[in-house]
């Protein structure tokens, strides 16, 4: 997949749509300052599967490291963000 | 575009010769996987497996390299896997080993770290990069395989003791870290088996002190490791199963 630079509306709205669609998480729960494991209840395991929706919506590869910060849904958006552009 | 179903593989290392070799045999009838039979050196006796798999009528292939090469093992299964997209391996039995007996006090630091590399690092090297395809799969079955030296500890073998008793460890923790993705791991840890490894042992001395009174077979081995591979033994994780004649329990 090609990388394109991408607005961040558009990356919350993809993060938002495969956390629903593809790991259960209700959509009331999602919200900018939610704990990634604790609100959405994403186990450490989880992160494995993040690892690959995010190659497939965005084409870049995260590292277990890359998650080292992220605790809230705002920094991982930011994680991404910041990858891709 | 429809996804295509993904062509399931299982992965033998050291899978060229004697216990390696009754395993790929055994899955190959028992399991319905593809059998990837790695080597390192012996490309002859791979080949010789290979054959006696697609006897058994099933699809085989062979892969070289070297688990206690961490750049190797990375590099070979890059190339595997851009070749095979549609691959998932979900069954690794880590098996690949080698010795260096002799006693302690004279041995070396390569024999030390040789036997280390190879039993514990291949094990790392090998495992950890399956892994996250794994995981991702949601279904996997490893199979370590040790010995009852890592268990009892043998005179004569204090570097293979060591890296056959560090593997029983790592598997019983991985176990506990991966059991919610059905995927199990597990140990196997024969005792003395007919092959390459026990050729200079002396059997008629040795079979005085093992109840059974007779070397293991590989194939008895490899019956068991094929159960332990199936979805039947889906509830058996973190153990390390003895299949030595009850010389050790």
């Amino acid at each position: 997949m090609q990388l394109v630079a991408m607005n961040r509306e558009l990356i919350v709205e993809k993060i938002n749509y495969f956390l629903v669609d593809e790991f259960e998480v209700e959509k009331d729960d999602i919200h900018p300052s939610a704990n990634l494991k604790e609100t959405l209840e994403l186990d450490s395991l989880d992160f494995v599967d993040l690892v690959v929706a995010v190659e497939s919506n965005f084409g870049v590869k995260l590292k277990g490291d890359d998650f080292v910060n992220v605790v809230t849904l705002q920094d991982f958006y930011n994680l991404i963000e910041a990858k891709i552009n | 575009m429809e996804k295509q179903p993904k062509k399931k593989y299982a992965l033998v290392t050291g899978g060229s010769r004697g216990i390696g070799r009754a395993i790929c045999i055994q899955l190959a009838k028992d399991s319905g996987y593809s059998i990837l039979i790695n080597y390192n050196h012996n490309e002859a006796a791979a080949l010789e497996t290979l054959k006696e798999v697609e006897n058994a009528g099933t699809k085989g292939e062979i892969l070289k390299f070297d688990v206690a090469n961490a750049e190797s093992v990375q590099k070979t299964f890059d190339g595997w896997f851009q070749k095979n997209e549609n691959a998932v391996i979900e069954v690794v039995i880590n098996n690949a080993g080698i010795n260096k007996d002799g006693l302690f006090v004279w041995m070396k630091s390569e024999d030390w770290n040789s036997v280390l590399n190879t039993s514990l690092n291949g094990f790392y090297n090998v495992t950890n990069y399956l892994m996250q395809q794994m995981l991702v799969n949601k279904y996997g079955r490893i199979i370590n395989m040790v010995s009852v030296s890592g268990l009892k500890g043998t005179a004569g073998q204090v570097n293979y003791s060591a890296a056959k008793g560090a593997v029983v460890g790592a598997t019983k923790a991985l176990a506990q870290e991966i059991a919610k993705r059905n995927i199990t791991v597990n140990a196997v840890a024969p005792g003395f088996i007919n092959s390459d490894m026990t050729a200079g042992l002396d059997e008629k001395e040795l079979k005085k002190m093992i109840p059974v009174n007779r070397f293991g077979e590989a194939e008895e081995v490899a019956h068991l490791v094929s159960f332990l591979a199936s979805k039947n033994a889906s509830y058996i994780t973190g153990e390390v199963i003895n299949i030595n004649g009850g010389i050790y329990s």
